[in-house]
Order: C-alpha cells, then structure tokens, then sequence
C-alpha cells in the first residue's frame, strides 16, 4: 500500500498546477539566452494589458450607451466581439504544434471530474480569456449602471456566456489537439492556414470593388445568426431592458443548451484523453510492399557539374524545402503579393490609389519587397537542420561546401520566384521601360548576392532553431532579425539611390552599369568571403550545435 | 600505416570554471575493441566530441591514425566514423536519402554510394520502409540508420556512442556481429555504454574517466588483475568499475537514507 495519506483536493490541485506553470515559465527566462525573450514578454505584456484595459472602457460604454439610448438589441454585437476574440484568438497564437503538456497530468492520481474541472480552469488562464472575462465584467458594470434592472440577468447571462466559451474553447482545442497530433495533420491545417491569411489579404479589395453589390445578399443572412450563442445572450438582456422576460428565457436557456452541448463534447474528448488515448508521432509499423529492385547506378548524376558534397548538400536543401510544410506553401506568397498589390496599386482600377502607379517605379519597389521576403530566410540557413548539423562537422568537408550548396538553392529559389511574380507582373500591370527591367535585374543579382556572405555570417552567429510544420514558438533570432533588416536597408537604400540616379543624370542606363559593377563586385567578395566563414565556423560549432540540437 | 589508432596529450576542455577533461593521455591500438567507461558527468562525451571534431579541445593534443586533428582535420574525418550522442540525423530525409547524402559527403562516388546504401538499409532492416522519413522511425530504427551512416565509407576507426541503446535484442546481435567482424580487419572501435556487460563482452581494452581524468587504462585482464575479486570466482567488470570510480562502494548512494522505500 502506497502512504498516500488523502488525494489532494480539486483546489490544491488546480494551485499545484498553476504554481507549475508558473515555475516552467520562470525558469525558461532565467536562462542566459532568453534575456531578450523576458524583455519582449514583459513588452507584450504591457500591450495585452493596454489592450485588455482600453476595451474593457469601450465595452463598459458600449453596454452603457446603448442600454441608456434603447438601442438593447445592438449588445449582441458586443458579446459577438467577445465571443470571436476568445475562440479565434487562441487559434492564432497557439499554433500548429503538438502540445501535450496538459495530457502529462494524467499521471497522478486524478479523477476525470478533476481532470475535467482543471482542463476548464487552464483554459481561463490565457490571454483571450483573461481580456475577455475583463470586458465582460465591463459589459456588466456599464449595463448596471446605465439600467439597474438588467444586472440580474445581466450577472446570469456574463456567467452562462463565460462558461459556453472556455467550454468551448478548450472543447476546439482538444479536437485540434487530436487532429494535429499526427504531422501530415499538422502540415495540411498548416497549408489551410497559410490559404486563409492570403485570402484575407484579398478582402479589402473585393469589398472596395464588389462590396455594394453584396449588400442585400449579407443583410438577408442576418437573421440567421439569431441562434447563435452571442445573439441569443443579446437578446437576454435585451428583453430584460424592455421588460419581456420570454426574451430573456429564451435567451438564457438558448446559451445554457449550448454550454450543455459543448460541455458532452468536452467530456467525451477528455474521457478519451483520461482513458489512455494514444496520440503519437511515431507511425504504426506496418509491412509496406517491397520496392522495385530497379538501380538507377548507370544514370548520370544531374548535378554531376558540383562537387559531391556541394550536390548533397543542394539535393538535401531541396527534400527539406519540399518537406516543410511552412517555408513550400509560403513560396506562393510572392506571386500573390504581385497579385495582390497589382491590384490596389496598378492596372486600369486601383483599389487603395486614384492613379494607377507607372510600373518604372512599382517593379523596382515590388521586386525589392520580394527580395526583403525571400531573402530574410537565408540569415538563419540552419534553422532546420536540427541534430543534423553535425554531420556537417564530422563530415570531411568544408563549410564552404555547405554554404555553396546551401546558397545555390536559396538562389534557385530566388530565382525561380522571381520569373513567376514577374511574369505575373507583366501581364497585370506590364513591363516597365527597358533601361529600368534591366537595371531592376541587375540590382537584384547585386542585392541577393551581396548579402548571401553578411546571411552566412548570421546563420554562424545568431542561429536559432526552428520546427517543421509548427508556429508554436517560432521566432528568429533577434540578432538575425537586426542583421537582415540592416543589411536590407543598406542594400536597398543603395539600390534606389542608384536607380533614381539614372532619372536625375538623365542618363537612363546608368544603374545599369552601376549595379554590373557592383554586382562583379560582391560576387568577388562572397567567393573570398567562404574561407573566412569556414574557419568562423570551426569557432562557431559549439554554439551552433548547441543552439540546433537542443 | 600506424599500429596506433588514437593517442590524446594533455588533452583538456573546460566549460567556464569546470573541467569537463582534464589533462587526458589516451592511447588506443588500431584493431582494438576500446570500451570508454564512466559515470554520468564524468566527460565521456565530451571526449568522443573532441576526437569527432565537434568539439575544440581549450589544449592538448589529439593524433588519429598518425595525423594531427587540428592540422589535418579533414584528412582525419575522411577515417573515421561517428555515431554521436543525439545521432545527429537530418530528419526530414528518408533512410535511403540520407545514406545517400552521407555517402557524398563522404566523397564516395555515387554508384558506390547507391550500392552500399541499399546494402546496408538490407542490413539493418529498414528497406522496407523506403517513403517513411526518419522523424517517424522509431529510436532503435534511427539508432540502426545512424550505424549504417557512420560505417557507409569504411572507416578505420569507428566512435559509438552508446550505440545499442533502444535497438532490439536481434539487430543488437547482429551488429555487434558486425562489429567484431570490423575488427578482426583491423578497424579501430572506440564505444561508449553504460551497459558494463556489453563492454565486458564485446571490448578487448578499457579506459576508465571519472571526473575528467583518465583513472585507469588497459585491457580487460590488466584492469582485473588490479582488483582482489573472491577466490576462485573471476572479477567482473562492474566491479572492476564500481572499485574504480566508487572506490568500493564509498560514493554510492546509501541505501539506509531511503528506510522508508524498503
């Protein structure tokens, strides 16, 4: 018999938990690393509190205005405004990756009550529903002071409605949980993710070109939210105000069904979880056909111009580029970007100007944001390598090799993006003149090249890893941040000084000579500067291994 | 060709104010078995860095096979292989993929390279899982592939470290099968474990570290013969070990402390 006196209680229980929380986060800024980390929590921290507390005003004025001015039916929008903060926000900062740090409790001695009651009580410990238990509490006050009447029901409704959403709210996080358990999940919700952020790019725009012929069509969907849990809170109060007390059941038991609902929801995915539910990474052996004996030995290497360990390198950048889901789906971004500004600042009916921009000066400034994003990754190139990376060292090869090959496919790439968005540019908006194309071509050789050796030089100094597939704690290092955004204000304020070098002198094809010159240049340095970064390698190693392989 | 595979002067690494290797003299024979022992923290990994080149030495020396590793590095790497601490995998590659790359890295030519990868991957049992990649492998899987990477150039000297932890009971059998095989043509196996049965019965030669520094050094009848075992019974290498590093039992946990547990 175990001495086990007494199972703590669910309170002592739900402290224990906070108090590890507590402890996991503090410990993870006392290391020497995470300084910067403390800092910029302690900043987002005082943001969320501007945030939290600035809405709070406007909910305690809104509940108050529109109570005091009979407008009772409008405080459905507040609630929705609630209601889509506290379910979409986590969504968006919890990322795609698999977390199981709440399923570790299962260990001790809990019962699913408990288990249950604490799931409930962690989910009210994040930002969205701390920010959304304040503006409710505001919603409440300002409703009680405009119409002492409604806090009543108002005090029922704020807490049936906080209750239906950390029901529902941990109810989505769990089946998330379940469904990104497995990687491929992972990356396919991952792509469905990066999708929606373009498509919300192209909001603005259909709404300014298509927005007033939609009208009728949204309003006739109106009603139909009527059922939805925010609406139906309005109504409580709203018929509360006004003295319809069917209003006001109709309301209250309408929320209420819902936390019922999401409640079973709820229990049945952590009756799973408490059970033993398995979510792991790790496939199920299963025996797979055997593959065709077929060699391909007598075929010519492709990349047989390379050295060995230049094309290993290279064929693994491109396995890893196909493999990750985050880095292959944000290669569309570009493309859409060309798209997407195209429309708003070019062609016959710019969206955001009167007139459209002349594309002398839009390509110039559309392809230096693109080289901005395509470039940024290449000044942490290690970042995925993980334990990897130390076959770089044990390896008899030198790290020139590596960043040669390295840097080819970041050209490649480059390369390869940039003919899509340009050919995407042409036929939205057209060419710019020939002096300015090739001017343009030619600052962007100068401006990828020139800094493929300050990159290398900053994925030696500042690396830092990063998952597949996962948003969940994905930051760069701040240092390479700060390189990369130098070098690129550098380079680009170079660029266009150049190119506008060539209006001002009114001699046209000047930055093209200019930028020939330079570009000769900086490809002369980056070869001379692969020596140089192979022996700051050999001093950097232990810092980048520890940094990948942690 | 050197009849001695490893020799280390004076080789040092410290961490801040800790030694982590303290003033090491090492010297292994080509062709030899070498078993590197030590408790948790003594600097056995720290060791096998240093002689992979993942780690710089803060001084000492370090000769393999005749070159200088700091002079040579290379030339030295070409020599050897390693399966170190973590594997150090690219996970996003499939088994054949990553044979592959190693392979090239190693400068083998790529119809050897093609050749051996699918020999091996017979070998350690995992062709039949050509689409999978190694982030789904289970960990005795990735242990496997992390061998048959580490031996894909035919290396002369070959460092383990911990090599059969979390590989299954058969393919353990067969690579040390392997290993002894290796051996006999005179490559050099430099394993760390913490499993002494496993030193006692595939290793020739035995070093000992304990707080960094080398405390003894031999083989396996030399360190035996150091130790006064019961009569007529022969001295284990565990306690071979325990006198060594715990000095009979004086460093052990006391047992009396956790009454309460017995």
């Amino acid at each position: 018999m175990a001495d086990v006196a007494q199972v703590p209680g669910l309170w002592e229980q739900i402290r224990l938990v906070a108090g590890l929380r507590w402890r996991i986060l503090r410990n993870g800024l006392r290391r020497k690393n995470n300084r910067w980390d403390l800092i910029g929590l302690i900043i987002t921290g005082f943001l969320g509190a501007l945030f939290a507390l600035g809405l709070s005003f406007a909910f305690y004025f809104g509940a108050y205005t529109f109570l005091s001015t009979s407008h009772e039916a409008w405080l459905a929008l507040l609630f929705w405004g609630i209601f889509l903060f506290w379910q979409a926000f986590p969504l968006f900062t919890a990322g795609f990756g698999a977390g199981f740090e709440f399923r570790t409790l299962l260990r001790f001695p809990l019962s699913l009550r408990a288990f249950y009651i604490i799931g409930l009580a962690y989910g009210l410990a994040d930002f969205a529903a701390i920010a959304s238990v304040c503006w409710l509490f505001a919603m409440t006050l300002g409703a009680g002071v405009a119409n002492p009447c409604v806090l009543p029901a108002m005090l029922v409704i704020a807490a049936l409605f906080l209750l239906m959403n950390v029901t529902l709210e941990r109810m989505i996080g769990s089946w998330l949980e379940r469904l990104l358990a497995r990687r491929r999940t992972r990356e396919l919700f991952f792509a469905l993710f990066i999708f929606f952020i373009v498509s919300i790019q192209f909001i603005s725009p259909l709404l300014q070109r298509y927005g007033r012929s939609a009208q009728p069509w949204a309003l006739r969907l109106l009603p139909y939210f009527a059922v939805f849990p925010a609406s139906l809170a309005g109504r409580a109060i709203a018929g509360a105000a006004t003295n319809h007390s069917r209003d006001v059941i109709l309301g209250a038991a309408g929320v209420f069904s819902y936390l019922l609902l999401f409640s079973a929801f709820l229990w049945w995915r952590f009756s799973a979880q408490y059970r033993g539910e398995e979510l792991s990474e790790t496939a199920a052996p299963s025996r797979v056909s055997a593959r065709p004996a077929s060699q391909r030995d007598d075929q010519e290497d492709a990349l047989r111009l390379l050295s060995p360990q230049v094309a290993a390198v290279l064929r693994k950048e491109f396995r890893y580029l196909t493999r990750n889901g985050f880095a292959f789906f944000l290669l569309i971004m570009p493309p859409v970007f060309v798209l997407l500004f195209g429309t708003q600042f070019a062609g016959r009916h710019p969206t955001a100007t009167k007139h459209p921009l002349s594309p002398d000066l839009f390509f110039p400034g559309m392809m230096a944001y693109l080289i901005l994003l395509l470039m940024s990754p290449a000044y942490n190139s290690f970042a995925y390598e993980g334990k990897g990376v130390q076959a770089y060292f044990t390896a008899p090869v030198r790290f020139r090799e590596v960043f040669l090959g390295k840097n080819l496919m970041q050209l490649a790439v480059l390369f390869l993006e940039l003919t899509l968005s340009i050919a995407a540019f042409s036929y939205l908006v057209g060419l710019p003149s020939m002096p300015v194309f090739v001017a343009t071509l030619a600052a962007i050789a100068f401006n990828s090249v020139g800094q493929l050796s300050i990159a290398n030089w900053s994925s030696l100094n500042f690396p830092r890893k990063l998952e597949f597939g996962q948003m969940r704690g994905q930051r760069q290092s701040g240092m390479a941040v700060l390189v990369a955004f130098g070098t690129q204000i550098l380079l680009g304020g170079i660029s266009a000084l150049i190119l506008f070098a060539g209006r001002w002198t009114d001699n046209r094809w000047l930055p093209v000579e200019a930028f020939a010159f330079l570009t000769a240049a900086v490809v002369a340095g980056y070869f001379a500067s692969l020596d140089a970064l192979t022996d700051l390698a050999e001093k950097k190693k232990e810092t980048l291994i520890e940094a990948l392989c942690r | 060709m050197t009849d001695t595979a490893i020799v280390t002067e004076k080789l040092t690494r410290r961490f801040g104010n800790l030694t982590a290797v303290d003033s090491m003299d090492l010297k292994v024979a080509a062709g030899q078995f070498f078993g590197f022992l030590g408790p948790n923290g003594a600097g056995k990994s720290t060791t096998i860095k240093m002689l992979t080149g993942l780690l710089a030495p803060s001084s000492g020396r370090m000769e393999l096979l005749g070159l200088d590793f700091a002079a040579h590095p290379v030339e030295v790497k070409r020599q050897i292989g390693v399966v170190p601490e973590g594997m150090g995998l690219f996970e996003r590659l499939t088994g054949r993929e990553y044979l592959h790359f190693v392979g090239r890295m190693y400068g083998l030519d790529r119809a050897t390279t093609l050749r051996r990868s699918e020999e091996l991957l017979d070998f350690m049992q995992l062709a039949d899982r050509p689409k999978t990649l190694i982030a789904d492998y289970s960990h005795g899987m990735q242990k496997k592939l992390a061998l048959a990477a580490a031996v894909i150039h035919g290396p002369r000297i070959l460092f383990l470290d911990e090599p059969f932890e979390g590989v299954d009971a058969l393919a353990a059998g067969a690579l040390k099968a392997l290993l002894g095989r290796m051996t006999e043509r005179g490559v050099t196996i430099f394993l760390t474990s913490h499993v002494l049965e496993i030193v006692e019965r595939l290793c020739s030669h035995v070093a000992i570290i304990h707080k960094g520094r080398l405390v003894a050094q031999g083989s396996l009848e030399e360190l035996r013969a150091g130790i006064a075992g019961e009569e007529g019974s022969k001295t284990t290498l565990e306690q071979v070990f325990l006198s060594i590093v715990g000095q009979g039992g004086a460093e052990r946990p006391q047992l009396e402390e956790l009454s309460w547990l017995m």
